[in-house]
């Protein structure tokens, strides 16, 4: 897609081009000074593309001249960056090109690298090797591999088709068709480790927000922050780690808002926010708690919300309860170590069934060609609308927190008692209807080993204060990875099918039928589950998937328990020498692992790695790192180049959920590939290697539906297509035919339409022009006028059905009218529903208009959101503990740090005991570097800007241990030791907790030994690799160290 | 075209450098590539100084106070196009010239000779010297771009719009209602830089912790060697280096009036046209013209 010259120039820049305009048309006689060469964009043409940094989705502007890149700034016609691009996307031109400094000439960047390579076992080098050796050797290592220890039934006998000794990682950094085609690859061979980026930034949103909303994903959007009454920062430090957020708390500010920035240290959010309030990391659920206590205390909830559109006046089961000297919820089973979660349900008041008959509302779930399954049991929980019934989950609510009293909460969290009651109180004033308050996190919230119930307290928040659904409200997960929402909406993760569906797993969900009647919600919108699912059955195998065969889903590989595949297993699972092939895509876990020492000796025990990627990543080089010695390592270890983000076309999500579009603007230089052709030649191998010589069950590869190829060249376009869904009948995406769906209310469960992802159903809809992707939703590029609320509805999509703001049914009263009529998504005008953003519910039925009810979140079965949800391991109500590793003892309930914290018993985790490593570390992210550097540290321009890592520390610690500012110290605990730059700040104040003085200190992550330009320890030695029991997220956020001057 | 200026705003900085980095991107200026050629020297601010390569830093500053307990004051190190520019006034080349269109100090690369009077003269120590290239590096106030209708590079990439460019009246009326604003929310020492210094700058600043917390000079004087060549007026439009070197005492003007060459002969004071050798102006105040009455007519 090209821009005209005019519509470049046209939004150059707001004010000044108006000036400009009459000049432009006549030759400038401004300039006393002559351009000393011609102008840089001379004979250039433009394509759009989006930034590969964080979950922003900034636009991009390439321009292109003789088939190369010339120039790479920010799209003025985004209407999320507008323009503007951080350090990191800014400095996406370095990627490809850089400036040498010895002739100031554009060269290739030499950092990266375009052959294929391959490191034989003990070498201690790299050799070349061509694409076609490389694919005929990996893919002969895959069969080998997988035909080894190919389990087709299990011990009971059960068809099961797993590959345990294969595993993949990565693909947040890909885009969405990618991820589908590497999933899809991936899960035929029978892989059950499978996993991404989400595991270790964003896992804990989507299982904490989820069974309190119904979805795990951001409520919002970027451009919706503008909005906000009140934005409160709590885990993130939202402009140094996501920057396009500052345009929008600014405009927010701008309109009169207030923002409050809680964190350890001072960062760069802080001196941009109105209040700084300081908090011990990992007390997060003590200081929400609080904020609970002192709503309902000073009568500050938002009660017609609260009453009709959370769970709040459900009674429940008698036996529920909560015991402080032991920290434990009813329900616990000390011999598992695990909760039986019976006693945190409701009671209920009666039951119904499915009308399928003809004519009535499920009659498709009995209609021909649709697999039989027992529709569920419709429930009907008993309430209390009074909320005084002492088993309502409201009065049950208010007793839990009684106990996190203003005096309690500051003692845990280190805080000054004036200070929080201000920002308690500031926060807590958006409880009046039609106020909005939102709240940004990232990372300082979901890396616990309670991450999870962090999520669900600022969710629980909003629901008291009645701001999830509005306009400015909700719950803003900042996602990390560019395409980490992507590639967690694929379901590149051990439990998860496309769609935030469940994979099979062999208890569960032995049979197909057993799926549908474990899985299908018995009210909802999630009752429709068995038409997205078959449809993505009969889009993964398609002719070859029938009602006969259920849809081909025992070639679908069965998985076991979750946990035991997902990211921090998997490298127990190589150590324990069950997984022996590990694919890695633009990831690079023996730098960003936790206990990352852990994970490079383990990785030594593969037989073979394939790292797909830009760079050289000590992943790929794990072989090198300092404590490695090559000689003694016998793992085959291939190195393949990826394409860059502007050297390849294909669809990304943004953490706002918008799918936008990438066009390609050069090609991809020397040899490297676009990940989708990646894929489709190890794929196609694969294949082949199975029809010639047969195997271990060839039956799910031979079956899988891989008709991607338009004009014999893998197409991106054709997965895009698969997404959207269409008319199983006579289509043909390898020929770009097929009957696109209009969106996912035309999906069915008997085979007839195939989607491989039901949330992405409307996306890519117009049959007009189905190979055009600037003719698709995707493609439409229409900004909001200024002024509005900043939907954009027409720019993008964004799923599901174009949604902008979810749950929006709750934005109104019980009568359907807005609580602020200046932040109107929808309206009940009396006879039907004026629509400014997509409904989220239920509008009309049978083109009869639905007049408003109380179902305001129907994506649960409740068609309301949870204030106590039975949908956690770890508890039914966020409540505190300490964390894994802490100096401080917890005062609230006997179990100090939490009792359900997984994966603690592993040898590998050497917990560390506060008499030893007495100080608290936390690590984070600068906004000049990207993870772990691998992209970052590849752009010279960025090293510059910041060249190493550091540790801060308060002035107080760097006088108790003698270290000046700008001194190299040595920070060690059980797992590692790392010398890094000390800044001795103001920015850092130790903490009163726990009747004593407590430091904390913090570290940035990016550096380790790859790379040409900047190198440096690997703080993730440090952390420690033990999960949260929901989403098995590691613990970066607070862990215990020891320091001394280096 | 008005007078046009820049404006920093360093309480909507968020200090990612997005600025720096896209003045490098856009101006193709190289970082260096040896490993682990930098170094953090205490503070997140990197490089420590502009160099032969570097136009454009983001300065970190901070201290106990101020309403939240702590101060980090976000500084922009850069050519701050004064309207009394000395950089221009002592340069003999005509490389650095103040742009009659939009106020900025523009860089001809190609004439620059390389003598770094400019850098000598300059209040804030911008001009750097690049030795590989010989040549003088400083920012041009991206004329280019704006000349070919966009904002500078690191106006446009900068997200929470603490860049901006445009009238330079608009520029200022902005950062008075910003600094308003801020000492109304308990930034005491917020402040306007840059509207009367050297003669008004063309970046204006809004500093929400003051002058010297932002890395700004307090009060910026021109240096006597400018100064004086001020005064003088003579004005050289030469064609190259040896040329000026060559005439002791000679200083230039170089504000783009008329490029005749003149020479001024110190022992008379008069100024000379060089290739006629009429006095253009006589030293000892024959008459009441100034140098540049003399050139431009009255």
């Amino acid at each position: 897609m090209e821009l005209s010259r005019r519509s470049f120039f046209k939004a150059a820049g707001a004010a000044f081009a108006a000036s400009m305009a009459c000049e432009l048309t006549s030759p400038s006689q401004a300039l006393a000074v002559e351009p000393s060469g011609s102008w840089k964009l001379v004979d250039t043409q433009e394509s759009t593309n989006i930034c590969c940094y964080c979950s922003g989705g900034c636009g991009s502007l390439c321009s292109v001249r003789d088939g190369e890149l010339i120039n790479l700034e920010g799209d003025p016609d985004n209407p999320i960056n507008e323009g503007g691009l951080c350090p990191k996307g800014a400095a996406m031109f370095q990627l490809r090109n850089i400036v040498d400094p010895e002739t100031r000439d554009v060269i290739k960047n030499p950092n990266r690298k375009t052959r294929p390579m391959v490191r034989r076992p003990r070498s201690s080098e790299w050799e070349e090797i061509s694409w076609e050796d490389a694919v005929k050797e990996i893919a002969r290592k895959v069969k080998d591999t997988r035909d080894a220890g190919f389990e087709e039934t299990n011990a009971d006998g059960l068809t099961v088709n797993r590959c345990p000794a294969i595993a993949s990682y990565g693909g947040s950094q890909q885009n969405c068709e990618e991820e589908y085609l590497i999933l899809k690859a991936m899960r035929s061979l029978g892989v059950l480790d499978i996993d991404n980026q989400t595991r270790v930034c964003h896992s804990s949103t989507v299982a904490g927000l989820a069974p309190t909303f119904g979805r795990g994903s951001m409520t919002g959007h970027w451009c919706d922050y503008q909005n906000a009454d009140v934005i409160l920062t709590i885990g993130s430090n939202n402009v140094e780690n996501h920057p396009i957020s500052s345009l929008w708390v600014q405009r927010a500010l701008d309109r009169g808002a207030t923002w409050i920035v809680v964190d350890p240290r001072y960062t760069r959010s802080a001196e941009m926010a109105d209040i700084y309030c300081p908090i011990r990391s990992g007390t997060d659920i003590a200081f929400f708690g609080g904020l609970y206590k002192y709503i309902i205390d000073n009568d500050l909830w938002q009660h017609e919300y609260v009453l009709n559109y959370t769970n709040a006046s459900y009674l429940l089961d008698p036996a529920y309860g909560f015991d402080p000297q032991t920290g434990l919820f009813s329900g616990w089973n000390a011999e598992a170590g695990a909760y039986d979660s019976d006693t945190w349900h409701y009671q209920i008041e009666e039951e119904s069934q499915w009308d399928t008959s003809e004519g009535g509302a499920y009659a498709w779930a009995a209609s021909d060609g649709v697999p039989t399954f027992t529709p569920p049991v419709v429930q009907t929980p008993k309430r209390d609308m009074t909320l005084s019934d002492p088993l309502c989950v409201f009065q049950q609510f208010k007793k839990h927190y009684e106990r996190y009293d203003l005096d309690t909460v500051c003692e845990i969290c280190g805080m000054d008692k004036d200070l929080l009651e201000k920002v308690y109180s500031i926060y807590a004033s958006t409880g009046a209807p039609g106020k909005s308050g939102t709240i940004l996190y990232a990372l300082g919230q979901t890396q616990h080993s309670y991450g999870s119930q962090n999520c669900r307290a600022m969710s629980i928040l909003q629901l008291l204060l009645g701001n999830a659904g509005m306009a400015g409200g909700g719950v803003n997960a900042m996602r990390g990875e560019p395409n980490v929402q992507g590639a967690t909406d694929m379901a590149m993760t051990a439990p998860d099918f496309p769609g935030y569906l469940k994979w099979p797993t062999e208890t569960k969900h032995p049979t197909l039928r057993a799926w549908l009647e474990s899985e299908t919600y018995a009210s909802g919108y999630y009752a429709n589950k068995p038409k997205f699912f078959i449809s993505s059955l009969k889009e993964w195998f398609g002719d070859a998937a029938t009602l006969e065969n259920d849809f081909g889903y025992d070639w679908l590989p069965k998985t076991t328990v979750a946990a035991n595949h997902s990211t921090i297993a998997t490298w127990e699972n190589i150590n324990n020498g069950v997984v022996k092939g590990y694919f890695n895509w633009g990831m690079n876990p023996c730098h960003s692992a936790p206990n990352a020492a852990h994970v490079r000796r383990a990785m030594a025990k593969l037989d073979w790695l394939v790292s797909v990627d830009w760079v050289e990543t000590e992943s790929a080089t794990f072989w090198k790192a300092p404590d490695m010695d090559p000689s003694q390592i016998d793992t085959t270890v291939y190195y393949l180049p990826a394409a860059l983000i502007y050297e390849k076309p294909g669809i990304i999500a943004n953490s706002g959920r918008w799918l936008q579009y990438r066009y390609k603007a050069v090609e991809p230089w020397d040899m490297a590939k676009p990940d989708y052709e990646i894929v489709d030649l190890l794929w196609r191998e694969i294949v082949r290697l199975y029809e010639e010589e047969g195997g271990a069950n060839p039956d799910p590869i031979l079956n899988t539906k891989w008709d991607y190829r338009i004009d014999g060249k893998m197409d991106p376009r054709a997965v895009a297509m698969a997404f959207n869904g269409y008319r199983s009948e006579g289509a043909d995406l390898s020929a770009g035919k097929a009957d696109l769906l209009s969106g996912y209310g035309e999906l069915a469960a008997d085979g007839s339409t195939s989607c491989a992802i039901w949330i992405y159903s409307g996306c890519w809809n117009n049959n007009d022009a189905p190979l055009e992707p600037s003719a698709q939703p995707v493609g439409s590029r229409v900004a909001e006028a200024p002024g509005g609320l900043g939907l954009n509805a027409q720019w993008s999509y964004a799923w599901p059905n174009n949604r902008r703001i979810l749950y929006n049914r709750a934005s109104c009263d019980m009568e359907g009218k807005p609580w602020n009529p200046d932040k109107r998504l929808v309206e009940w005008n009396g006879s039907s529903w004026d629509k400014v953003d997509v409904p989220d519910f239920v509008t009309e039925k049978d083109g009869v208009p639905v007049p408003p009810d109380d179902n305001a979140f129907f994506m649960t079965w409740e068609q309301g959101a949870r204030l106590l949800s039975y949908g956690m391991n770890d508890g039914p109500l966020p409540e505190h503990y300490e964390p894994f590793e802490s100096p401080v003892d917890n005062p609230l309930n006997g179990a100090g740090s939490s009792p359900c914290v997984m994966f603690a018993q592993n040898d590998s985790v050497k917990r560390g005991s506060k008499d030893d490593y007495p100080i608290i570390a936390s690590t984070y992210s600068v906004t000049e570097h990207w993870q772990s550097g691998s992209q970052s540290r590849g752009c010279p321009v960025l090293v510059e800007a910041m060249p190493e890592q550091f540790i801060e520390m308060s002035r107080e610690l760097a006088e108790e241990k003698g270290i000046a500012n700008g001194d190299y110290v040595r920070v060690f605990n059980n797992r590692g030791s790392v010398r890094l730059q000390a800044l001795v700040t103001p920015r850092f104040k130790p903490f009163e907790s726990g009747g004593k003085t407590v430091h904390q200190v913090g570290m940035t992550h990016h550096f380790s030994w790859a790379g040409d330009y900047g190198t440096g320890d690997t703080v993730n030695d440090l952390t420690p690799n033990v999960g949260d029991p929901n989403s098995f997220i590691p613990e970066y956020k607070a862990f215990l160290v020891d320091i001394e001057k280096a | 075209m008005g007078e046009k200026a820049f404006l920093f705003d360093s309480s909507r900085c968020t200090a990612c450098r997005g600025c720096q980095v896209a003045c490098k991107c856009w101006n193709n200026l190289p970082s260096p590539i040896e490993k682990n050629a930098n170094r953090l020297h205490g503070s997140y601010q990197s490089p420590m100084d502009l160099n032969g390569d570097t136009r454009l830093l983001i300065s970190f500053n901070e201290a106990e106070g101020g309403p939240k307990g702590v101060k980090w004051a976000f500084g922009r190190r850069s050519c701050q196009h004064c309207s009394d520019a000395p950089c221009a006034t002592v340069c003999p080349s005509s490389a650095l010239r103040v742009d009659e269109a939009t106020g900025l100090v523009g860089v001809n690369e190609d004439a620059c000779i390389g003598c770094r009077r400019c850098s000598t003269a300059c209040p804030y120590d911008v001009p750097r010297y690049h030795g590989p290239q010989g040549k003088i590096n400083k920012c041009t106030g991206c004329l280019d771009r704006v000349e070919n209708g966009m904002l500078p590079a690191c106006v446009t990439t900068c997200q929470p719009k603490a860049l901006m460019f445009g009238d330079r009246d608009e520029m200022i009326a902005i950062a008075k209602e910003r600094v308003e604003m801020l000492r109304a929310k308990g930034y005491e020492d917020a402040t306007v830089y840059g509207e009367e210094e050297m003669g008004g700058l063309h970046v204006i600043q809004v500093l929400k912790h003051g002058v010297a917390m932002h890395g700004q000079v307090e009060e910026p004087e021109m240096p006597a060697s400018a100064a004086l060549a001020q005064i003088m007026k003579p004005v050289v439009g030469v064609a190259s280096g040896a040329t000026v070197l060559g005439l002791a005492g000679m200083f230039a003007l170089a504000a783009g009036y008329k490029r005749d060459k003149l020479v001024y002969n110190e022992k008379t004071g008069d100024t000379l046209d060089a290739e006629t050798g009429a006095v253009v102006k006589h030293g000892d105040g024959q008459d009441e013209l100034s140098v540049k009455e003399h050139l431009m007519g009255r």
